[in-house]
């Protein structure tokens, strides 16, 4: 799993943009989403994310877990990740 | 919550850096085309373009803070001496980069190599689907010339955008300009209305469309981006200048226009200068491009655009801000 070949990724202050080059489109990424993406580039399923985030803000009751299946999905269905 | 918030283009107050950088490399250009609006041509560069030590140095920059997306356009950008060594270093540092030409130069060995060095697109200007349109628009230019390069660009493997700026006398080819595009390999289709700016100023008359005959020629679009859906994207922009630049003021893109000489412009369609990457660095332009849009001379001149849309004949009259 990786970001599509379009797909350009940049940290900012509020937490970062996804700039899909060929539509043009700008995604504007908050704090937890930019921890995802940047999980994302450094490899590995949805699961093995998910458990490096649970263990990284010390999640008790899963929520971590889900957003992380919630938003690699939706990262999925608008064509932003491939693989 | 974790969400996606999703922009047609990033606004540029909140961003660190640029996200698109819009470069015209060069003025200097084989075709002297009606409705061009840098008043491109034959021997038309500018005396003080940036030199090659000057050219790497902007690129470093850009490519320094991490701006993600650049375009080379001109004139004609493959006539710049450092073209390939630009396009690749910009490629090879990981940026996407899309080349925005006349056609004239994509002989089989230059698209081998834009393939090699993995440009994002090639953004090709086809105003016309015969010879007769298109080589009265691109004066000098040669249609065959532009459809041998866009079916090289395929072959070789690049992603091809068109675009066609309508007049008077070849709107009546859209349609089949846009099936043209599509039978030669393109992904994206891209036109709007021709701008009262640059050469088009003196062609005027035989370049500029009726309300009535836009309309039409909007029609025909909204017709071709159905039958086209899911195989090629059909873009065009209704809206007029007026209206795109009101938005434009609430909503600055994260987009920065470098002339050729390194003066920096807020927009192509407004007479303003932000920066000057010969003297300034990109952090000091990038603050002053976001000042610079609530700079009270630019709500006003756009606003005056309502009354005299004539004024975009000026914008060649460079405001220093």
């Amino acid at each position: 799993m990786r970001l599509a070949k379009f797909v350009k990724f940049r940290e900012e202050k509020f937490g970062a943009v996804l700039f899909e080059t060929q539509s043009e489109k700008v995604f504007t990424l908050n704090p937890t989403a930019t921890a995802i993406v940047r999980e994302i580039q450094a490899g590995g399923d949805e699961h093995a994310i998910a458990a490096r985030l649970k263990d990284r803000f010390d999640d008790h009751d899963g929520a971590i877990a889900r957003e992380v299946v919630d938003f690699i999905s939706e990262l999925r269905r608008r064509g932003l990740l491939e693989g | 919550m974790t969400r996606l918030a999703t922009h047609t283009t990033a606004e540029a107050q909140d961003l660190a850096a640029p996200l698109y950088v819009a470069w015209q490399i060069t003025n200097e250009c084989n075709l002297a085309c009606l409705h061009c609006i840098e008043e491109s041509g034959p021997g038309k560069a500018f005396a003080d373009e940036l030199d090659t030590a000057q050219v790497f140095a902007v690129l470093d920059q850009l490519l320094d803070c991490e701006v993600p997306y650049l375009s080379f356009s001109g004139g004609e950008p493959m006539l710049h001496p450092q073209f390939f060594e630009m396009v690749e270093y910009v490629c090879a540092r990981g940026a996407q980069l899309k080349i925005e030409t006349n056609g004239h130069y994509l002989s089989v060995e230059n698209c081998a190599r834009l393939k090699a060095l993995s440009v994002k697109a090639v953004q090709v200007s086809l105003d016309g689907a015969t010879g007769l349109t298109f080589n009265r628009m691109r004066v000098r230019g040669e249609f065959d010339r532009t459809t041998d390069g866009l079916r090289n660009l395929r072959i070789a493997g690049v992603p091809i955008e068109i675009n066609f700026s309508p007049a008077r006398f070849n709107m009546h080819e859209i349609g089949a300009v846009v099936d043209l595009a599509y039978e030669l390999g393109a992904y994206s289709f891209y036109t709007g209305r021709t701008m009262y700016t640059g050469n088009a100023v003196k062609a005027w008359r035989h370049l500029e469309l009726s309300d009535e005959q836009y309309e039409g020629f909007f029609d025909v679009l909204r017709a071709k981006t159905e039958e086209y859906r899911g195989r090629m994207r059909v873009y065009f922009h209704e809206a007029g200048l007026l209206e795109e630049l009101r938005y434009r003021l609430q909503h600055p893109a994260a987009l920065l226009i470098v002339l050729p000489n390194g003066l920096v412009k807020l927009i192509n369609a407004l007479p303003f200068v932000c920066g000057d990457f010969r003297r300034q660095s990109l952090d000091e332009i990038w603050a002053s491009f976001r000042r610079a849009w609530r700079d009270p001379r630019v709500a006003d001149f756009v606003e005056e655009l309502a009354s005299d849309p004539g004024k975009t004949k000026t914008l060649h009259q460079w405001v220093f801000l």
